[in-house]
């Protein structure tokens, strides 16, 4: 009986087991619930964003699929809590992988329960199986938005001249009108014959062309053009203002500083430290150009400047440089520094460049005339605050008004000129 | 008389049309004032002129060259910008002198261990905000929740311009424990995604953002 039993008991043990098994891998399955996903998409934008995506291989693999090609999900998790140690145990997919990304190591997250692994897969899973989006419209560099501000004021302006015509071609009916009268009671006296030629005279062309009034409008009109064009002439020679060159590539100050917001010292790293504020050298560009736009003409042009090989991403060493045109030409015999007014003035870039971050090509904004530098030190307060270096200089002059530029030698020949 | 008020008129006309052409805009730059003044004879490193005929007709040398050429014939591509010769510092660094480790993971796992040389004053942790503002805030966001406008990407006149990708979230749980020397080291030579930032950021200026991200974290 018992000969009997027994190989039925480990029937029912062996399947008992097996359940229980199974039952535990259902435990791995991934979670297809919307709020696992919920959860597993904020951990995935908080702390793997930075190196991978689902589709997309970043600095690490893609992740979609993940769950299939790795060894398994218990591998994930170990993988996902310390990779070092799981690369040191020499499991064969984990140092084949560590290999194929440069040996560059993952950040390890042991910190992280079996519950927030998994709705991180849930969420990886969830967007791998979401089908492809449209692509968006094409980004293109020249921006050139329509300028409605300037179209309303120039139907407004419209609609003046066509006023104004209006009452021009009214005054003209009025006049003939009184004219007619004029004739018609002029002709009811008793005139001479020659006061009748001059009453009669017809007004043809040639008569009001030659008439002395006429003759006085249009050269006066000549004359004051003429005037106003060689004064205004005469006051450019000299002055840049508004010169707008075509640069080597079309870099957008709108996007980048604009719309980006990217501070004016991240590019110019010389404006706190020296004369010049700097162009910046395409390194810096490439510090976000490595990724994106590859594809553009424009961006290109910087790889062709530094070298750079898109499709090994890597330096060629093939080095030209970018001649980029200087917009702000000071002449040679006047001194600025540019550490001078930002660090210490505390002066906003804008203030002398003008509304920077609108302009897609940057131009020449403030006169940069010896009276506008001069203007601005007769009217800036020296900014005195928290700087030691003047607090003497206060204390003796015992003003109650306020320091300019001016007065602490900003109007001295030779802090400009030598 | 005639005659004369012809010349008189066309001479107005023509000093007209010649000053029109004196304004800037565009590509032209407009005309020099005493042009010989307006350029440097020294070198300039921003504002080299590389042709040698440029201000011929206002010359006063007599070595062939025009007035307005002052680039350094020797350097490739006539450039006045140099780099500085290897394994020098610079005079103004005032003491500090260039990071060496270099850029792989040894140094990496090796910076942890460095030590910010500064105190966390006041004073260097207002510094330290001041350089984040202009170096890393349009990525890493004004909280370094890794939320920049560069990282979110942004739209203009209705067109979207793409987000930089993977920017690194430093309130995250991995971040929660990076020393400032780690932060010192992936500032200058870029880490992942992340660009190299040395040649911007001088060592002195990155331990006060290394300061200012770790009092940023435990906000």
């Amino acid at each position: 009986m018992m000969k009997h039993c027994l190989p039925a008991l480990a029937k029912f043990l062996t399947s008992l087991i097996l359940i229980l098994f199974s039952l535990s891998t259902f435990a791995q399955e991934i979670s297809k619930d919307a709020a696992v996903i919920k959860v597993g998409e904020e951990l995935f934008n908080g702390n793997c964003k930075s190196c991978h995506r689902v589709k997309q291989k970043l600095v690490g693999p893609a992740l979609a699929g993940v769950e299939d090609r790795a060894p398994s999900i218990q591998w994930i998790k170990s993988w996902i809590r310390n990779s070092a140690k799981v690369v040191a145990s020499g499991d064969a997919y984990a140092v084949a992988l560590y290999n194929e990304y440069n040996k560059s190591q993952m950040t390890a997250f042991n910190s992280y329960t079996d519950d927030q692994i998994m709705s991180i897969l849930a969420y990886v899973k969830a967007e791998a199986d979401k089908p492809e989006a449209p692509k968006g419209p094409q980004v293109t560099a020249d921006g050139g938005g329509a300028e409605t501000g300037a179209s309303i004021s120039s139907t407004y302006l419209n609609a003046i001249v066509i006023g104004m015509v209006l009452i021009l071609v009214l005054l003209v009916i009025i006049l003939a009108l009184i004219i007619s009268a004029l004739k018609k009671y002029l002709d009811q006296k008793e005139l001479s014959d020659e006061e009748k030629e001059v009453v009669h005279s017809p007004i043809t062309v040639t008569t009001f062309f030659q008439s002395k009034g006429f003759i006085f409008v249009v050269v006066f009109l000549v004359a004051s053009i003429s005037f106003k064009t060689v004064i205004d002439g005469l006051y450019t020679v000299g002055i840049q203002q508004g010169y707008q060159p075509k640069q080597p590539i079309a870099f957008s100050h709108k996007l980048h500083a604009g719309a980006y917001e990217i501070n004016c010292k991240y590019c110019h790293t010389g404006v706190m430290k020296g004369k010049q504020a700097n162009i910046p050298s395409p390194n810096i560009c490439m510090n976000c150009h490595t990724q994106i736009k590859q594809d553009s003409p424009e961006i290109q042009k910087i790889y062709a400047a530094i070298g750079y090989d898109v499709k090994t991403a890597s330096y060629t060493g093939k080095q030209k440089p970018i001649e980029w045109v200087r917009i702000h030409n000071l002449p040679d015999l006047a001194y600025f520094n540019h550490a001078q007014h930002v660090n210490v003035g505390q002066v906003e870039c804008q203030t002398c460049h003008g509304p920077i971050q609108e302009m897609e090509v940057v131009k020449q904004y403030s006169l940069l005339t010896m009276g506008w530098c001069v203007d601005c030190h007769r009217k800036t307060d020296v900014n005195t605050k928290g700087n030691a270096y003047y607090d003497k200089l206060i204390e003796l002059h015992n003003s109650k008004k306020a320091m300019k530029v001016e007065d602490i030698g900003g109007l001295e020949c030779a802090k400009c000129h030598y | 008389m005639q005659l004369i008020k012809i010349t008189v008129s066309s001479a107005v006309l023509a000093s007209c049309l010649l000053l029109l052409g004196c304004k800037a805009g565009g590509d032209h730059p407009g005309v020099e004032y005493a042009p010989n003044m307006y350029h440097s004879v020294a070198y300039e490193p921003l504002s080299q002129i590389t042709d040698e005929s440029a201000g011929t007709w206002v010359n006063s040398l007599d070595n062939g060259r025009g007035e307005y050429f002052n680039s350094n014939q020797y350097n490739q591509y006539k450039m006045n910008l140099r780099l500085p010769p290897a394994n020098t510092v610079r005079r103004t660094a005032n003491g500090w002198l260039p990071y060496r480790a270099g850029n792989d993971t040894i140094s990496l796992r090796a910076a942890d261990k460095l030590i910010n040389p500064l105190d966390s004053t006041e004073a260097v942790l207002l510094q330290g905000k001041f350089y984040y503002e202009a170096y890393c805030q349009h990525c890493h966001g004004a909280k370094a929740g890794g939320d920049g406008l560069v990282a979110q990407g942004a739209k203009i006149d209705g067109v979207d311009h793409s987000a930089y990708p993977g920017v690194a979230n430093l309130k995250g749980d991995a971040y929660q424990n990076i020393t400032e020397g780690h932060i010192f080291h992936v500032i200058t030579y870029g880490k992942g995604l992340m660009g190299a930032h040395g040649s911007q950021v001088s060592p002195e200026d990155r331990w006060k953002i290394a300061k200012y991200v770790k009092s940023l974290q435990k906000k």
